[in-house]
């Protein structure tokens, strides 16, 4: 045949080998430049902490109905269900609030590129968890999935109203007793400064009795004295 | 987070009596606290009454606890007028708790709004005893609770700190009230009266 015969098949191949090493070796390099790069990805640690309410849920649903371990029931795979997007909602709000900042940060050049891919994973991770959740809502009862965070923000919310609630109320003992021991000093120097003015040592004999008991003199004294305008009149003038 | 298709599996039993969850293996702090306020919560959602045993959507809510919790005031509004303010008090701190005590998932602003007022109502009960610290810890509480709308509050932790001595103190909180209810008549008097008395 014509043009096979005309062909120098060795000098041919050449080109040809030329062309395969190129394009092969261009091959091989972007598989491992990619294969690299996702690795380095997924070795970067991860934004949040273990999901402990996840795996709490998970690791009940799994449960191996046994002999000595009945099943567990609905109602506490629910309450766990709950705690899991309590926790998601956590977690969007720290990824809302996260983001604005790392924007500007990362177009200042003030933080590397691995914060901001670590970020975006953390980010497509909780849209996940939140479909997850919606999913497993919906398979307890018709249409949960649609109120499940509401309910969960509220109980986010609610828990750290009450916190901040317990920390400030548990403040009351100390304020009480400081309040006591300013009084007592207050009214000590009120009655010492009493015993300079009027040299009578009588009054001032019965004041250590007691707290309620040296109230009731400090009136006494008072309503004999100049100003007399309840327990407000006494302590200004301790501090003259 | 692990991978979507994976998860850690916890060492968990569960009492067949009680229902509680516990954790067989090695405990850390974490994993205890969190299995307390899952069983916490667990009982919570059994005296649930919707069908499915799920909690209810925020709105609208249970009517019941609102009418209780408003009794309660109302007793204690009452013996406020009557002057026993220490019955007075003792309702209000019944209400807080009920107020406090509604399920977690009911709408934590309502919460505010109920406890804030509450709050507020005990610090002038506790005022009219000249109890000035725990009124001024309650009007704290208060303002915690409802920053906005709410000059009473601001108010009364202004007044007890005043009458505490706490000149300085009183100044800087009143000054931040201003920033909340610049209007507010009561606020700029009690402002010009710190002022006095710190100057002194």
């Amino acid at each position: 045949m014509w043009p096979f015969d005309a062909v120098d098949w060795l000098t041919l191949s050449i080109p040809f080998a030329y062309l395969f090493i190129l394009v092969g070796s261009l091959a091989v390099f972007s598989s491992l430049y990619r294969k690299n790069k996702a690795a380095k990805a997924a070795s970067l640690a991860p934004w949040f902490p273990p999901h402990l309410q996840r795996n709490i849920y998970l690791s009940l649903l799994h449960m191996e109905p046994e002999p000595g371990h009945p099943k567990v029931p609905d109602s506490v795979l629910k309450a766990a269900l709950l705690r899991r997007a309590t926790e998601d909602i956590h977690r969007i709000v720290q990824i809302r609030n996260a983001k604005q900042a790392l924007q500007v940060l990362l177009q200042r050049g003030s933080v590397g590129d691995d914060l901001w891919q670590r970020f975006q994973r953390a980010e497509k991770e909780i849209e996940e968890e939140l479909r997850d959740v919606v999913n497993e809502a919906n398979a307890f009862a018709p249409n949960w999935g649609q109120t499940i965070f509401q309910s969960a923000s509220e109980m986010a919310q609610n828990t750290h109203l009450r916190e901040r609630l317990a920390e400030i109320q548990s403040t009351t003992q100390s304020e009480k007793e400081w309040w006591e021991k300013r009084k007592e000093t207050i009214k000590s120097d009120f009655m010492k400064e009493l015993d300079e003015e009027k040299k009578s040592p009588m009054e001032v004999s019965s004041k250590p009795s007691g707290k309620t008991g040296s109230d009731d003199d400090a009136v006494i004294v008072e309503s004999g004295g100049p100003a007399a305008t309840a327990g407000k009149g006494k302590k200004k003038k301790g501090k003259h | 987070m692990e991978s979507p298709d994976t998860f850690t599996l916890l060492p968990l039993h569960l009492n067949p009596q009680s229902k509680a969850i516990s954790s067989t293996g090695t405990t850390n702090n974490a994993l205890a606290t969190e299995l307390a306020a899952l069983n916490t919560l667990h009982r919570s959602l059994l005296s649930v009454d919707t069908p499915t045993g799920t909690p209810p959507p925020p709105v609208p809510v249970n009517p019941k606890r609102s009418a209780q919790i408003n009794k309660l005031r109302e007793s204690g509004n009452n013996e406020f007028r009557k002057n026993n303010y220490a019955n007075a008090i003792r309702m209000y701190s019944l209400a807080i708790e009920m107020a406090l005590g509604r399920p977690a998932w009911e709408p934590s602003g309502l919460v505010r709004e109920e406890v804030s007022g509450l709050l507020s109502n005990r610090a002038q009960a506790n005022m009219a005893l000249q109890n000035w610290a725990e009124g001024a810890v309650d009007a704290e509480a208060s303002v915690e609770m409802k920053k906005v709308g709410n000059a009473k509050g601001w108010w009364r932790r202004g007044k007890c700190l005043l009458e505490m001595g706490r000149y300085e103190e009183a100044d800087a909180w009143v000054k931040q009230a201003l920033e909340f209810e610049a209007t507010e008549q009561d606020l700029v008097q009690l402002k010009e009266e710190i002022e006095k008395k710190k100057d002194r």
